[in-house]
């Protein structure tokens, strides 16, 4: 690979993996679609990759969320049995799923990211920063558990965290902070990301000179924007993540519509 | 919060700083070195190798600390996850 090729995945990895780690969605939603529509990787390929980025992201940032023991490690462990259950399904069926089939379940999660990214965006613009952490004792672990079991399968799947589905089931359902429910799932992602990155890994699917830079970057960007998250508006953060990925959903779906994938 | 919960949390974060940072700096170096030597791309792999095994060490951190805080319920829970991603590991190698 050039020179210039390498700097361009690592500059692509430093903007999803800063810009995804501040709006707490993981790099994942952006760095399959632009693998599989710009650099005509199969979607396969594409997903094994961005798994790659989803494990750097999650370690990365996780670490500082932990300490401040704004992570609550038993609940992310608990779920994450049946995150990793659902990402190793996923992984293992993953190949038997058509290419396009995959593309259209993609361009549907890239939307409804964008719808979810769109309500927080609105509901956070007149919120102060919550002083501290209030109380709480996790309910519902039946729907916890299976809504992360569902997460994980989209993971394994579609090479993303699955932040969005599990952070509101947590903070609506099991009546867990924001915070912390954000925190939590950013250090289950990694873990569950793993899981079907070991089937892909073991496939072949992940090739090493693109994965490479692109991780280097991801590394880069989540490190900053974990350090600089108190300090960024994310209202703006998640209006550039919400154009990004209507931007790319819309390219889906014209190429899916064109015959593309 | 429990002394012994905190003492989790610190321990628990060192490991992840470890292996991001471990990872991170190989990952550089092996793209930097590449275009010099071929040791260079041995370099970026083995360093994607330690971004893969972070997580299942985290997982074996936190299980030996639930030990340490006796908390048999989370060792449980622990070694459970573990071995789904061992599975997964299995699975994927023969795939």
């Amino acid at each position: 690979m050039s020179l210039g090729a390498a700097l361009l995945l690592v500059t692509i990895g430093f903007f999803a993996g800063g810009f995804g780690a501040l709006a707490g969605v993981g790099g994942g939603i952006i760095i399959t679609p632009l693998l599989a529509i710009y650099y005509g990787l199969p979607i396969h390929a594409a997903i094994g990759i961005s798994l790659i980025s989803v494990i750097a992201t999650s370690t990365a940032t996780s670490a500082l969320y932990v300490e401040r023991h704004i992570t609550d490690v038993r609940l992310g462990m608990t779920l994450e049995l049946a995150t990793t259950a659902g990402a190793l399904i996923a992984a293992l069926v993953a190949h038997q799923v058509n290419r396009r089939t995959l593309a259209v379940m993609f361009a549907c999660f890239l939307l409804y990211s964008a719808i979810s990214m769109a309500k927080k965006a609105w509901g956070s613009r007149n919120q102060q920063v919550e002083p501290g952490i209030p109380d709480y004792t996790p309910h519902n672990y039946p729907l916890g558990l299976s809504a992360a079991f569902v997460a994980g399968g989209f993971s394994g799947l579609l090479g993303i965290g699955g932040g969005p589905i599990k952070v509101p089931v947590m903070f609506l359902f099991m009546k867990v902070p924001l915070r912390v429910a954000t925190a939590t799932s950013n250090f289950m992602i990694g873990v569950t990301a793993a899981t079907s990155a070991y089937v892909y890994w073991g496939r072949g699917d992940i090739q090493v000179s693109i994965a490479a830079p692109l991780v280097a970057g991801v590394f880069a960007g989540s490190l900053l924007s974990a350090r600089l998250s108190s300090k960024v508006r994310s209202a703006y953060v998640l209006l550039l993540l919400i154009l990004v990925t209507t931007w790319l959903a819309a390219v889906m779906i014209y190429k899916l519509a064109t015959g593309g994938f | 919060m429990k002394r012994e919960t905190a003492a989790t949390d610190h321990v628990l974060a060192l490991t992840l700083k470890a292996g991001a940072y471990t990872a991170f700096a190989m990952i550089l170096a092996g793209i930097v070195l590449q275009y010099w030597t071929a040791i260079g791309s041995k370099i970026t792999y083995a360093g994607l190798i330690v971004l893969l095994a972070t997580p299942v060490l985290r997982i074996l951190v936190a299980a030996v600390q639930f030990m340490r805080e006796r908390d048999l319920k989370y060792v449980l829970i622990s070694v459970g996850v573990l071995g789904i991603m061992i599975l997964a590991y299995v699975l994927g190698i023969q795939a």
